[in-house]
């Protein structure tokens, strides 16, 4: 049986919910969608992908002034929450002082029993607290891994988006010929490295990328392959270096050298712009 | 002590999901009423959210301020196009942010606009069940869900990444990234098949 119709807008469902299809694919693919209770069923599962994609970046705080600014924009001034009648919490750490103070006045106003009281609501509240801040830390925590592993993917993405991006398709050499990489260079913006089918490094070697000019090769930055060979690395790069010709891998000893010394295991041409 | 009283009933209290979704709605028709309170409310429960996806794509807060500022003024304008059948009110807010801040991406870039403004897959999938729920971003669903997203091979993540950050159809990213569009188009179906799966019971 060969593929329908059906399945290749099948396979454009995943495109459709990122946004990705072009406007003539999309009006087209919503024309069947209208009509095609599987595909509606596929674009629908995949929505939950989208609203995390939205989700997963890095949450900072809008500006003060901005609230003002998108409240103008309905023509009022700029209004308490209607919530204003509850109480707004300082921030957490101030919180369990606040209570004990609270609790302490009330003893000093000779409350009594009534204090006792409170003052047992008050300890299990602030064993809560504890509880919530300390989750809140732990929180924090996998976020800031999470906001450096962003910035990373960010800036490789922000390579490949640069307009002044050259690719570069590195081949295999003698001591690794099935080995092959691709280089993504901006001058404004860095290097990103991607490479496939690497040896296995022996002890006390690493992996070294070099840009070659007309003179000297410059170091880009070294390079660690997984266990079945592949590399992935993302490296800044120096604005002025002259134009290059060409990008080398080679083996060296641990820590990189100033200048190649090993045997090459990638090179690839740079074609000038 | 009525200082401390409101302390206590706010921080005994825990908000349910669903007395969010009730409340987002709820703040959504007030301000689709022209009730500033309700904008303040819709505001103070999604700003975050919103400006940091737009930060995220604009890359300059002047534009992300600029791109927030439409999303809210968008979203109470046209609050009457908002259906709690097809996702929450956030999830909603997050769909007019992108949009607009990759309006203003393809507007500085001078880019030809190949995905219209009001690019919205949930305006017409209405059929069956509601769609499934987009919560609240708290911190550690973020850093899990970032987590499921590199996890991804990096090709496909990157060509994820184009797509939904920077707005390029996959004819762009195969241009972009010199390979193949079949290749292309099967690494974000891939993808996001993959970030589905590892996603159920995360959001």
């Amino acid at each position: 049986m060969g593929r329908s119709e059906h399945d290749d807008f099948r396979e454009q469902a995943a495109l459709y919910v990122i946004g990705s299809l072009p406007l003539a694919e999309r009006t087209a693919f919503e024309t069947h969608l209208s009509g095609c209770s599987e595909c509606a069923s596929e674009v629908r599962s995949l929505l939950p992908v989208r609203d995390a994609l939205a989700m997963a970046v890095p949450q900072l705080e809008p500006p003060l002034g901005l609230r003002d600014r998108v409240l103008a924009s309905m023509g009022g001034t700029s209004p308490l929450s209607s919530r204003s009648n509850v109480v707004v919490l300082p921030p957490r750490r101030a919180r369990l002082d606040w209570l004990v103070a609270a609790v302490s006045l009330a003893a000093l106003l000779g409350l009594g029993v009534y204090t006792a009281r409170l003052r047992d609501r008050v300890s299990s509240l602030s064993e809560e607290l504890r509880a919530a801040i300390a989750r809140a830390d732990a929180s924090d925590l996998a976020v800031a891994d999470a906001r450096r592993t962003a910035a990373d993917a960010q800036a490789s993405v922000a390579v490949l988006s640069a307009p002044d991006m050259a690719r570069v398709d590195l081949a295999g050499q003698p001591p690794a010929p099935r080995a092959s990489a691709r280089a993504y260079w901006s001058r404004s913006r860095g290097l990103v490295f991607t490479a496939s089918d690497l040896p296995a490094l022996p002890a006390g070697r690493t992996y070294q990328l070099w840009i070659v000019p007309a003179g000297a090769p410059i170091s880009v930055g070294l390079l660690r392959p997984d266990a079945v060979g592949r590399a992935t690395a993302r490296f800044d790069t120096a604005a002025d270096i002259p134009q290059p010709v060409a990008m080398a891998l080679t083996i060296e000893p641990d820590g990189g050298v100033p200048a190649p010394t090993g045997d090459k295991y990638l090179v690839g041409a740079v074609s000038s712009h | 002590m009525w200082i401390l009283w409101a302390l206590i009933d706010t921080s005994g209290r825990i908000r349910g999901r669903a007395e969010d979704r009730a409340a987002d709605e709820e703040a959504l028709a007030r301000a689709g009423r022209g009730e500033a309170s309700g904008l303040a409310d819709l505001y103070d429960r999604h700003a975050r959210p919103v400006y940091s996806l737009a930060l995220r794509i604009l890359g300059d807060s002047a534009d992300a301020e600029d791109a927030v500022q439409e999303t809210f003024s968008q979203a109470w304008r046209q609050s009457k196009r908002y259906d709690p059948g097809r996702g929450t009110v956030a999830a909603w807010l997050l769909i007019i942010a992108r949009t607009r801040a990759i309006d203003r991406l393809r507007a500085r870039q001078a880019r030809p606009d190949s995905t219209p403004t009001g690019w919205d897959p949930t305006s017409i999938v209405d059929t069956g069940a509601p769609a499934p729920e987009l919560q609240l971003a708290s911190a550690e669903r973020i850093a899990r869900v970032r987590a499921v997203l590199n996890e991804l091979p990096f090709l496909q993540r990157v060509a994820i990444e184009l797509a939904y950050y920077e707005g390029l159809t996959h004819t762009e990213i195969a241009e972009r990234l010199e390979q193949p569009l079949g290749t292309v188009k099967t690494r974000i179906r891939l993808g996001l098949i993959k970030m589905r799966e590892a996603l159920t019971g995360i959001v």
